[in-house]
């Protein structure tokens, strides 16, 4: 409880941005609030999403606060609130124009835009807004009890040899669940691997670098991840754009009512979906590199199956208009971005792009890594980790009550976001991001590193590889590579030091498993491209 | 189904590129084996995980050639795609030259001092970064459109110059490109 309290003080009695009237306003709460306010307006704009604001805002972030520990907070803060404003954001383009403002806002399209059509734009805004910040408060409050205890479990049982094994456990899951086929996650993962291992190793001579001088200090992470999650899209979008048909926004005007907003019995139409999907989102968002787009798919699915048995003769079937579906892709989708953080926080592991930049974030600035290590509750002294996980906890639910409160208001005036061309937006990301790294690493190689990554991710993207294992991979071999060889030393140099306890033979059993069994399904994105066909 | 697909390709050059990596690439770019022996005590080398990545590609090359037996590719690569790329790294060579070169070229005509000693000073420590940046919006604007128009040459000049603006203006230790190379 003292933890709770410090988190809570370091947020709220923190460096002051401003005064006002003599009073501090902690610099925290402001970029919280800033970060919120520009998540909205990036999810709401189609063509941007999140992460790439988080890419672009961290370098000048780290230039404001610095890389001292006071910063933690503040830049945590911004990022947090993009994280949270994007999945709010992202419906509005989906409702008003027909237009996904963030991919998992695809299913609110089939609603969403219905009720546009028939003169309720502002009645399906408030109830994605209603929808997406009551799933995206569940998903933080079961962030806020498991991390810790999962954490903690994890210190108390798990030794050198299970921790190697366990992050093993999450590479394979990650690979079998991502993209279109096991294969292709296995070459996500090991092309993230072997990327990683460049140049890095104990011996004197960098290892894989064929000679190259510039890559002796290995791939700065910053070039590579963003070279692989944000060129590689700019990349293939702007080629979509140059050869496909122009794709106008819908403009059609809507039928005109008098009297647009919530009516009476919506909340209570809506609840039983909201309460559903926030728990297949948090489910979903709980388990790394498992997206929000499968937890919107399956949401709206468990949705409409429900709404068929119950719903009245004059509702309206999903599909058709029906506040019900909105309610059931917005909750599961934001559901997911509280969870994900679960194996962040409690292991170290990643399980989406926010997860990265957050790590990122923390990589940069130091005296944050995010792990199981964080939750060691010492006593007498005290834990300056935890107190800052404990401040992460404080700006997330900070971020829930604006978003409850000034978000919807915000949000539903993004509208005018969807308008702006995606041919002029798009080479305008592409310099910012050049940017972003060049005044981070401030070297002309470094932009050369992210555009070879940038046309890797390009590659991944054109042959339906997905991405972010690639980037989870390379994140984390580091940590492997570390663990094992001093589980390996501690063993004696037991060449079956992995099998010696049975923790850590269930987690390599259940990697096999995992590439096995789910490699045999398709993928989350077939399995929603063929649900989407058949709705 | 059709026995050759672009999944079919991928799975083989993955597979052969494994290969080259654990016969050939790794033992002669690591600095030590998979297992080190010191003084009796045995420790993981540096060319274990390497040797591990590239097993783990070669295993998703073979896992590809499986699974395409009985699913349809779904990627798409074509010597289009291919050219595009091609097209991205001229683009994107062109505006890393005008952003180098730029500001040095002109501090060498109009100057007396070297660029060195001017980028930190107006209008210097822009040139080269609005050059380039104008360069490469203004040409993928106008590629996407068509046709070169002043909008597109307006709108790079004014995204590159905001962007100066935004990283430079506040904050003192931030260097626009090409300022920390020169």
């Amino acid at each position: 409880m003292d933890y709770v309290l410090l988190g809570i003080q370091a947020v709220f009695n923190g460096p002051p941005m401003f005064s006002i009237l003599g009073v501090g306003v902690p610099a925290a709460l402001v970029m919280l609030f800033l970060g919120l306010l520009t998540g909205i307006a990036v999810g709401a704009t189609p063509g941007l999403a999140g992460p790439m604001a988080m890419a672009v805002s961290l370098p000048i972030l780290i230039s404001i606060f610095g890389v001292r520990p006071e910063a933690l907070l503040p830049v945590f803060g911004f990022l947090i609130g993009i994280m949270k404003g994007a999945t709010v954001g992202g419906a509005v383009p989906a409702i008003l124009f027909n237009t996904p403002g963030t991919p998992d806002a695809f299913m609110t399209t089939l609603d969403g835009y219905p009720m546009t059509r028939r003169g309720m734009p502002m009645r399906a805004l408030k109830v994605a807004h209603i929808s997406s910040v009551s799933g995206d408060t569940v998903s933080d409050i079961v962030l806020f009890v498991c991390a810790p205890f999962l954490a903690v479990l994890v210190e108390r049982f798990l030794d050198l040899p299970e921790k190697t094994s366990l992050i093993i456990l999450s590479l394979s899951f990650i690979a079998a669940v991502m993209g279109s086929s096991v294969g292709k996650g296995l070459i996500s993962i090991s092309l993230g691997m072997i990327a990683a291992l460049v140049a890095t190793g104990e011996e004197f001579h960098p290892r894989l670098t064929l000679g190259v001088d510039e890559i002796s200090r290995g791939f700065p992470l910053v070039a590579a991840v963003l070279g692989v999650l944000i060129l590689g899209e700019i990349f293939k979008s702007f080629e979509d754009l140059w050869r496909g048909p122009a794709v106008e926004v819908d403009t059609i005007e809507p039928e005109h009512r008098d009297k647009d907003g919530l009516m009476r019995g919506d909340i209570r139409r809506i609840a039983p979906h909201i309460a559903r999907s926030s728990a297949i989102g948090t489910v979903i968002g709980a388990l790394p590199g498992v997206g929000s787009t499968l937890a919107a798919t399956l949401g709206y699915t468990f949705g409409a199956s429900a709404h068929r048995r119950r719903k009245t003769s004059e509702q309206k079937d999903f599909g058709e208009g029906a506040p019900e579906g909105i309610a059931a892709t917005e909750a599961a989708n934001s559901a997911v971005s509280g969870a994900n953080l679960i194996p962040v926080l409690s292991l170290g592991i990643p399980g989406n792009a926010a997860a990265v930049f957050l790590i990122l974030a923390a990589d940069s600035i130091g005296g944050f890594n995010p792990g199981p290590a964080v939750f060691n509750f010492t006593r007498p002294a005290v834990n300056p980790e935890l107190v800052v996980a404990f401040g992460i906890f404080t700006l997330m639910a900070v971020g829930n009550f604006l978003n409850w409160t000034i978000g919807g208001v915000f949000m539903r005036s993004m509208g005018i976001m969807a308008r702006v061309p995606i041919r002029y937006l798009l080479p305008v990301v592409l310099l910012v991001t050049m940017t972003a790294i060049y005044v981070q690493e401030t070297s002309f190689v470094s932009l050369w590193i992210a555009f070879g990554f940038g046309i890797l991710g390009y590659l991944f993207r054109r042959l339906d590889i997905s991405v972010l294992p690639f980037v989870i991979a390379f994140i984390l071999t580091g940590s492997l590579e570390r663990t094992a060889r001093q589980a390996f030393s501690a063993s004696g140099g037991d060449p079956l030091f992995l099998f010696q306890s049975w923790t850590s033979i269930t987690f390599l059993a259940l990697a096999v498993v995992s590439v096995a069994v789910l490699g045999r399904r398709d993928g989350p994105g077939a399995s929603k491209k063929a649900r989407v066909e058949k709705s | 189904m059709q026995r050759i697909n672009v999944d079919v390709v991928l799975g083989l050059v993955v597979l052969a590129c494994a290969l080259v990596a654990v016969v050939i690439w790794i033992p002669n770019d690591t600095g030590s084996g998979i297992v080190e022996s010191v003084r009796g005590r045995y420790s993981i080398g540096d060319a274990l995980a390497p040797t591990v990545a590239f097993a783990i590609l070669g295993l998703a090359g073979a896992a590809l050639l499986i699974e395409s037996r009985r699913k349809k590719p779904t990627g798409q690569l074509s010597s289009r795609n291919l050219a595009f790329i091609g097209f991205m790294l001229l683009i994107y060579l062109a505006a890393i030259l005008v952003m180098r070169w730029t500001g040095p070229a002109l501090a060498s005509i109009a100057a007396e001092g070297s660029y060195r000693e001017l980028r930190d000073t107006l209008p210097w420590k822009y040139l080269g970064y609005v050059a380039g940046g104008t360069l490469m919006v203004s040409v993928m604007v106008s590629l996407v459109e068509r046709q070169f128009t002043g909008k597109a040459l307006l709108i790079g000049v004014l995204a590159s110059l905001l962007m100066a603006m935004f990283y430079d203006l506040p904050f003192d230790d931030l260097l626009l490109p090409p300022n920390g190379d020169v």
